[in-house]
């Protein structure tokens, strides 16, 4: 009797360890995905997905391209301030 | 949480807060912990976030998430992005939080700690984060369109154009004096100027490695930056020790000053990809991390902020600027507690990201509040440090003495004990030559900075290594702001001479380019070269007037915003961006009309301008020296004439509002409000996962021509 419930807690506790392991790991994922989409790593991605569901040019620009032209607007207008 | 906890734990936290804050104000003797700073900024901050950004968000300006933002609307994946809230918080942060923040508290602390803490916190919470949060909603509700545009269209074609002008003014003035902040910290350093220099490649490596080697990994190529940057920090020692690269890399302030200038030049004319771009990721990075560090730095060692709360210097005989604290207490910190400048970045690049209007109370509200703590915890650090040794760095040779024992003498007759071994053992320390007469912020600030740090890693072995790490983070920084700033100004010249000659203004046009470069790089490089050389340090005149202009053009923004809520008939409350734009009107007019007139020559550039004259006439000046003079002479007198001609900008600017005011009030037809028309969102979850439950309100017919 005693040992069963003993196993039963000892099986709760596994659980819940296996539920905070999973949320741990799902929030290094979206810490993840924030900081590559903060600093511009995921740019391509976006433009890409907006591209297909929106298109707006025949035809897709390469990575390379994408970058020079990303940066090249991002850097004529006020982006950075004393 | 339950109502009843909310309302215990938002009054004990008002509580506090208020005490906290009374604390600062009221204590006198014994040093104060800087833990009381921090507590103060930050249950003030909170109260403010929760009670008065709600009240703005809900009651003046109506924030509705059921109506479709420029993000939804016109989604390309490049200029408008939907953007998480979190992730554009950062986005609109590292956009806003330059140096100036750090330096601006720093050069205030000559007045004590208490007058720049006070305006920090209410500056920000009823002035900066008001004008901030205010224009990036006016923007969101005009597709991202840019202040000039938006006061073109809502105040009057006049007023649009000054306020590009006043932009442009503000840029070149900014550059020139955030230039001079880099000289001062690196002139005959070989450890920091090699640092320096090192990043200009370590730049150009990633730049090649980003376009073509693995295209747009931004994430990687900043590791790899990060870890080269660190490096050469620790490298610079090593050149510092050798004597032969020690010379090569003990450079004068001119000298500095030219290699600034060339580099300001080629950053502008270079492809983006190659120098600029790279080189701001690498800042983006060790920004984030410096800031953090300085606010766990503050929290774990909680120094103990030596300097008095108010020092003899409120009555305008300062060594680092003239000038009473009113207003050039206001004057000098701007960014911090309010910058007109944010005004650009909340118009224009992050309404176009944002994908809920209610979102603009926590990225425009909220980054700015951060800034705020930012300059909050620039001046514990800045205070923190004995005050006679936060005066030796700051104050220019002219006024103390060049050498050590003579700044110690004079600073200690003052009532700031300072031993002249005092000054060279910290120097040893650090690793320079000397600390002394390094007016603009950037030194002093290091040493506060490296004296937290070392006491948490390291110890004093390694505070020669934090300081050049400090160093570097603000140079880095500032280089940033310089290399950007000209790039965009080189474009708002080619956008001003395409209206006079067509091909100027085509971006693609290489002597446009060449030439509208070396057009926004002289005109900073002039103010620059003019600091220099000028024998009072130039921030004394140079800084006010960053700080003037940054000052002006807030007060631009709020006559934007204030001109707005009316045409939104939202007269009742229009207190909250009036009374905060009258305050700007007052202190910028009155500091100008002090800056230009007062008979003190080291306050009024035409009384310096005047004495020096008189001793050129009176012959007391070598006939070596006379043509210099004449040079700071007509430098005074540009100044005067800059300060003159923003000072009658902003006048006409508001003559002109206050006779759109009278049009709206009195129902004139022709005053209408120009928002984009109503779409309602079809977007059911708001992006950060909490699901938002779609549109509700019935769409209203577009009530305004677009």
């Amino acid at each position: 009797m005693r040992s069963a419930q003993a196993k039963t807690q000892a099986h709760m506790e596994q659980t819940r360890a296996l539920a905070a392991a999973i949320r741990m790991k799902r929030f290094a994922a979206k810490l993840w995905l924030g900081i590559r989409e903060w600093c511009g790593d995921s740019a391509y991605e976006r433009y890409v997905q907006a591209q297909r569901t929106n298109p707006e040019e025949s035809c897709l620009l390469t990575p390379a391209e994408f970058y020079v032209e990303r940066v090249n607007r991002r850097y004529s207008r006020p982006n950075r301030c004393c | 949480m339950k109502r009843p906890i909310s309302i215990v734990v938002w009054i004990v936290v008002a509580f506090v807060g208020a005490g906290a804050l009374g604390g600062i104000a009221f204590h006198r003797g014994e040093p104060l912990n800087a833990t009381w700073f921090v507590v103060a900024a930050a249950c003030s901050y909170l109260v403010a976030y929760r009670f008065y950004s709600a009240f703005i968000a809900a009651r003046l300006l109506a924030l509705d998430d059921s109506r479709a933002t420029p993000s939804e609307r016109h989604d390309d994946g490049r200029d408008f992005v939907p953007t998480n809230k979190w992730i554009l918080f950062g986005h609109h942060f590292a956009a806003i939080a330059g140096p100036g923040p750090l330096v601006g508290p720093t050069l205030a602390a000559q007045f004590g700690y208490l007058p720049g803490t006070l305006w920090l916190i209410a500056g920000a919470v009823f002035a900066g984060c008001v004008q901030d949060c205010i224009i990036l909603f006016c923007s969101i509700r005009r597709d991202g369109k840019t202040l000039g545009e938006i006061a073109r269209e809502e105040v009057s074609q006049r007023g649009g154009f000054i306020a590009q002008l006043a932009v442009l003014a503000i840029m070149v003035i900014l550059l020139g004096v955030v230039a001079l902040v880099i000289v001062n910290a690196l002139k005959s350093s070989p450890w920091a100027t090699f640092t320096l220099a090192a990043t200009i490649p370590i730049a150009l490596l990633l730049g090649l490695y980003l376009r073509f080697l693995r295209p747009g990994r931004v994430l990687e190529a900043s590791f790899i930056g990060v870890a080269l940057v660190l490096f050469v920090v620790v490298a610079g020692q090593w050149v510092a020790d050798s004597p032969s690269w020690a010379h090569f890399f003990t450079l004068s302030g001119v000298t500095l000053a030219f290699a600034l200038i060339a580099y300001g030049f080629a950053a502008s004319a270079l492809p983006v990809w190659l120098l600029l771009a790279p080189r701001d990721y690498l800042s983006a990075f060790i920004k984030a991390g410096a800031i953090f560090s300085l606010a766990a730095g503050i929290l774990l060692v909680r120094p103990q902020v030596l300097m008095p709360p108010l020092t003899r210097f409120i009555d305008g005989t300062g060594p680092v600027f003239a000038g009473k604290i009113f207003p050039f207490c206001f004057i000098t910190i701007a960014c911090g507690a309010i910058s007109g400048f944010h005004s650009l970045i909340s118009s224009g690049t992050t309404p176009k990201m944002i994908i809920r209007e209610s979102h603009a109370r926590f990225i425009g509200y909220g980054a700015m509040l951060m800034e705020s703590f930012v300059g909050v915890m620039a001046m514990v650090a800045a205070c923190a440090m004995t005050p006679g040794v936060y005066f030796a760095i700051n104050s220019p040779a002219s006024i103390v003495g060049a050498t050590s024992d003579a700044a110690a003498a004079t600073i200690s007759s003052w009532g700031y004990p300072l031993q002249a071994q005092t000054m060279t053992d910290l120097a040893r320390a650090v690793g320079e030559q000397t600390l002394l007469n390094r007016a603009g912020g950037a030194p002093s600030l290091a040493i506060g900075m490296a004296q937290i740090f070392s006491s948490t890693i390291g110890g004093p072995r390694l505070l020669s290594i934090w300081y050049h790490f400090a160093i570097m983070f603000e140079a880095l920084f500032i280089l940033t702001v310089l290399d950007a700033g000209t790039r965009v100004g080189r474009f708002m010249v080619q956008e001003l001479g395409g209206r006079v000659w067509k091909p100027f203004a085509r971006t693609g046009w290489w002597p446009g380019i060449l030439l509208s470069s070396a057009m926004i790089v002289g005109a900073w490089g002039y103010f620059l070269y003019q600091g220099v050389v000028d024998p009072l340090g130039g921030i004394n005149s140079l800084w006010p007037l960053f700080g003037i202009s940054n000052q002006l053009l807030a007060a631009v923004a709020l006559v934007v915003a204030t001109t707005i809520l009316l045409k939104m008939k939202r007269l009742r409350w229009i207190w909250l961006t009036l009374i905060p734009m009258a305050w700007l009107v007052i202190i910028t007019m009155t500091a100008s009309y002090r800056k230009i007139f007062d008979p003190n020559p080291r306050l009024g550039f035409l009384s310096y301008a005047k004495a020096l004259a008189a001793q050129i006439a009176a012959g007391k000046i070598p006939a070596a020296k006379i043509a210099d003079t004449q040079r700071v002479i007509f430098n005074q007198r540009l100044d005067a004439a800059v300060t003159a001609v923003l000072a009658a900008m902003i006048i006409v600017l508001i003559i002109e509002a206050l006779m759109q005011w009278y049009r709206i009030l009195s129902g004139n037809p022709k005053s209408v409000l120009h928002e984009t028309p109503y779409f309602a969102t079809r977007w059911t979850e708001d992006f950060s996962g909490a699901s938002y439950p779609g549109p509700t309100a019935e769409p209203e017919a577009p009530a305004m021509e677009g």
